[in-house]
């Protein structure tokens, strides 16, 4: 029992929401790339990858939503499961033209998310590294 | 994971090819602006035709490609490619020169269909599509450094 407690010493709620922040930000990453390199393809549409917005409105659900009262544990489970892990979505903005070549990539755009993207994910990796110095110093005892 | 973050350098980099090439499509127009014997057609020299390059969204059909959509991976662009060069149809400039060499009987010379202006505008808009893939190819870099420090 306690031999698990310690290999899961990095697997607790906590890391796992970074770890899906930092995946997303892996994947928007390729996803902004996408869409600078095909600024100039005609017919070309730009995708977005939603996240932030749909774990907030999980978050939301599960703090005031219905759920079933369970007296026996065969019972089924209703409502929303707590601490489920959304999953990043792609999407692609087929509705918008923003150049004449019926592309809509607005160069600004991307290139201000690209930096916002990347200050998030340097945000993410310190406090993932900031996280684990605590671990060690737990671990270390100093 | 390491597919995944050489994936968006690949992104990067097939857009830095593709501009570059399309530079110098633009560099070879720009050189032969003047040039009366671009072909040799049924006994007649013809001038040069001004090149344009068709540009499309990546998708490489390879097996990990494959595999990552089975796999649920959402399916992501994969770069941009020049996919052909295509000769401009626009008619050749008729300029009155009786002297040159390539001057037909009333004495109008055929010259290429190059617009130096189009071809300028053309090598800024290409230029500046270089510059901000390599911004992007930089901050992908920058990401996978730090990602290099965690647990440090």
């Amino acid at each position: 029992m306690k031999v698990g407690k310690i290999v899961n010493l990095l697997s607790g709620a906590s890391y796992e929401r970074l770890q899906g922040a930092i995946d997303t930000s892996n994947l928007r990453q390729k996803v902004i790339a996408n869409n600078i390199a095909n600024a100039d393809t005609p017919n070309f549409k730009r995708s977005d990858v939603s996240f932030e917005s749909m774990l907030e409105q999980e978050m939301d659900r599960n703090s005031s939503s219905l759920i079933g009262n369970r007296t026996d544990s065969r019972h089924f489970y209703i409502g929303p499961k707590s601490g489920s892990m959304v999953s990043p979505q792609v999407t692609t903005d087929e509705t918008t033209v923003y150049n004449n070549n019926l592309n809509n990539v607005d160069m600004d755009k991307e290139m201000s998310q690209l930096a916002q993207n990347q200050l998030k994910y340097n945000a993410l990796i310190q406090q993932l590294n900031h996280d684990i110095k605590m671990k060690r110093v737990v671990v270390e005892g100093r | 994971m390491v597919l995944n973050i050489s994936n968006s350098f690949n992104i990067s980099a097939s857009a830095l090819t593709a501009q570059r090439l399309r530079m110098d499509v633009v560099s070879s127009n720009i050189a032969n602006a003047e040039t009366t014997r671009g072909r040799y057609v049924d006994g007649k020299f013809e001038p040069y035709r001004r090149k344009m390059v068709v540009m499309q969204p990546y998708q490489e059909k390879s097996f990990a490609n494959a595999l990552q959509s089975e796999l649920g991976e959402p399916d992501l662009g994969r770069g941009v490619k020049i996919t052909q060069i295509k000769e401009d149809q626009a008619p050749f400039k008729q300029v009155y020169n009786p002297t040159h060499p390539d001057a037909d009987s009333n004495g109008y010379v055929s010259m290429p269909n190059v617009d130096v202006l189009k071809e300028m505008v053309d090598m800024i808009s290409a230029t500046r599509a270089y510059e901000s893939n390599v911004t992007a190819l930089n901050a992908s870099k920058s990401m996978f450094m730090k990602a290099l420090e965690i647990g440090k």
